[in-house]
């Protein structure tokens, strides 16, 4: 079976390797780094700065654990961005060490198809080699969304992909839209001194989010000094000497040396040639395909954000999977009903399941417990005190429906209760689940107790 | 302990009037049971609060609480002061720890509120 994988992001890498494990001889066609958006643009450059960002963060607050700095403690730019470099480089070694071990092929260039069962590569060279395949895997991804009248420039426009890459800290910093990655970016550059406004044209920030975490995140910024401004469209970006002026509706202006936008994602779908052998695609541009990764075209499968489902490196790996296991003959389906996200804002946020607002869209009846971390012992212990807790718990059958967390550690404290959720568990079954003290695990045993009023560790209901 | 010249508000605020404004704080008992004050979000000038609504929260290392408004009407200044100093509450909550001068009309709002004595008794019921 020979398999070819147009892509090496967290779809396509792991696509090729499960392939691989189970006897393809597998070709992946990358024109950049591997690891794609993920690895060199994304999630993993990026919490290497927010690392950066919360240690001067904490050594800044370094007298309230009793230490004593004598001296300055200045950020450097371009060793922090360096570090982060080298990170990604480590990693994606790693990654062309078990496609080496692997016996996958790396094929570095532009793939497209030229059949359904040929994609033709062409090297940044312009030297081109054919790729014949028995199956194939798109995973080619998406890319920031840019808006027409004022595209990114990579200096005073930014994109994600170049704010990345940016190598220095503006001193201020206008970021257009409030999503994920524009509060990460916001949290990021705030810690690291930059002065940073946030326009979002929605009523509030992450509007993805359950309506209290985002209240608490906009207060933490508000704390930070980030200037959030909600329910504010923006008319104009301009460049001049100083940097850039953005001009919102209703006329009010703003500058700042640099900024970035963030307002969405496209999908890599067009030049690949999938339209010329007839792949079907939505009309946002994304590729069609079943819960068994299956686009309408017989043996090609497509995976990740291109698919448009939900642009997550976690969805697009365990796609991939999926994808995989059916090209070698299996009959997977994926299941996208516990989906656990994690956001690297300070604090950080993680959710899994159904949103309070959600519920009652749907009107389903459900009871909430919360907890404070300020009331947990480990919190108080490590100095990080802000945030929440919060299930959402089946009114009738006491069924985990969803969790919502912001506050230390909140990325690694969410997969409890995703464990919970894809078992059907209750929150009672949280509860009686005897926790290690102190941890702030126990935040969500105590949660967990709340949906019957019985936390432990608060004054009242 | 409670200044006599202060009235009190059930929701542990205090007012001092001086015409038709009022400054506004929280009591010596409220910043004694919040403990270390780390954050306030105080109201926003010009906006216009009523008596018992909340106009702004306070965040201390044990727990996070609204501050209710003791009268109604405008807010004419914020004490910007305890944005980067909120600890200031716990040190002086009747003098630099104040939160915010309103404008009001409806002075018979004032017939609603405690003196000294009542709230001291207030407070020692509560317990």
């Amino acid at each position: 079976m020979r398999l070819a994988v147009l892509g090496a992001g967290p779809g396509g890498y792991v696509a090729a390797i499960r392939a691989a494990q189970a006897g393809a001889e597998v070709t992946v066609i990358e024109d950049n780094e591997v690891g794609g958006t993920c690895l060199t643009r994304g999630c993993i450059p990026t919490k290497a700065l927010v690392a950066s960002a919360v240690m001067l963060a904490n050594m800044r607050r370094s007298e309230e654990y009793g230490i004593e700095i004598r001296g300055e403690v200045i950020p450097n730019a371009a060793k922090i961005f360096e570090r982060k470099n080298t990170i990604v480089h480590t990693l994606a070694t790693g990654i062309r060490n078990i496609f080496k071990a692997r016996r996958i092929a790396l094929r570095q260039g532009r793939g497209r198809f030229v059949s359904s069962h040929e994609i033709l590569v062409t090297g940044k060279d312009g030297s081109q080699q054919s790729v014949a395949f028995d199956r194939a895997i798109i995973a080619t991804g998406s890319r920031p969304l840019q808006i027409a009248a004022f595209p990114f420039d990579g200096k005073r426009i930014l994109s994600s992909d170049d704010a990345v890459n940016l190598n220095s800290i503006p001193k201020s910093l206008i970021i257009i839209g409030a999503g994920y990655i524009g509060c990460e970016y916001a949290s990021i550059f705030r810690d690291l001194g930059s002065e940073v406004t946030v326009l979002e044209k929605l009523p509030v920030a992450l509007s993805s989010e359950d309506a209290e975490i985002s209240e608490i995140l906009e207060r933490e910024f508000k704390k930070k000094k980030i200037t959030l401004h909600t329910g504010v469209a923006v008319d104009n970006v301009v460049v001049n000497d100083g940097g850039v002026l953005i001009t919102l509706r209703g006329g009010k202006e703003l500058s700042a040396e640099k900024t970035l936008i963030s307002v969405g994602r496209e999908f890599n779908s067009s030049g690949i040639g999938i339209d010329e052998i007839g792949m079907t695609k939505g009309v946002c541009g994304e590729i069609i395909v079943n819960d068994r990764m299956e686009t309408n075209i017989s043996g090609i499968y497509a995976i990740g954000d291109v698919t448009g489902v939900m642009m997550l490196a976690h969805v697009a790996s365990r796609q991939g999977c999926i994808a995989a296991k059916n090209a070698m003959g299996g009959d997977e389906r994926i299941d996208y009903r516990v989906v656990p996200t994690a956001i690297f804002t300070s604090p950080e946020i993680a959710s899994v399941g159904l949103r309070e607002q959600q519920a009652k869209e749907k009107g389903i009846t459900v009871t909430i417990g919360r907890f404070p971390f300020r009331v947990l012992g480990k919190a108080q212990a490590i100095g990080e005190i802000a945030g929440i807790i919060k299930i959402l718990s089946d009114s009738v059958s006491d069924r985990v429906l969803g969790v919502h967390i912001i506050g230390p550690h909140a990325s690694d404290l969410i997969h409890e209760a995703a464990l919970a959720m894809r078992n059907g568990l209750t929150s009672k079954d949280i509860a009686e689940t005897i926790h290690a003290h102190p941890t702030l695990s126990e935040g969500l045993k105590e949660a967990a107790e709340d949906v019957y009023g019985e936390a432990i560790h608060t004054l009242k209901r | 302990m409670n200044p006599d010249d202060l009235k009190y508000h059930k929701e542990h605020t205090w007012v001092k009037v001086s015409g038709k404004k009022a400054t506004i704080g929280i009591t010596d008992h409220a910043q004694d049971a919040l403990g270390d004050i780390v954050y306030i979000d105080l109201p926003e000038v010009d906006t216009d609060v009523e008596t018992n609504s909340e106009i702004g929260e306070i965040e201390s290392t044990k727990a996070t609480s609204s501050i209710i408004s003791p009268l109604s009407g405008r807010v004419l200044e914020v004490n910007e002061d305890l944005t980067e100093s909120p600890e200031v509450v716990n040190d002086d909550p009747y003098g630099k720890g104040w939160v915010a001068v309103i404008e009001f009309d409806d002075t018979s709002e004032m017939d609603d509120l405690m003196d000294s004595a009542e709230y001291a008794k207030y407070i020692e019921e509560a317990k």
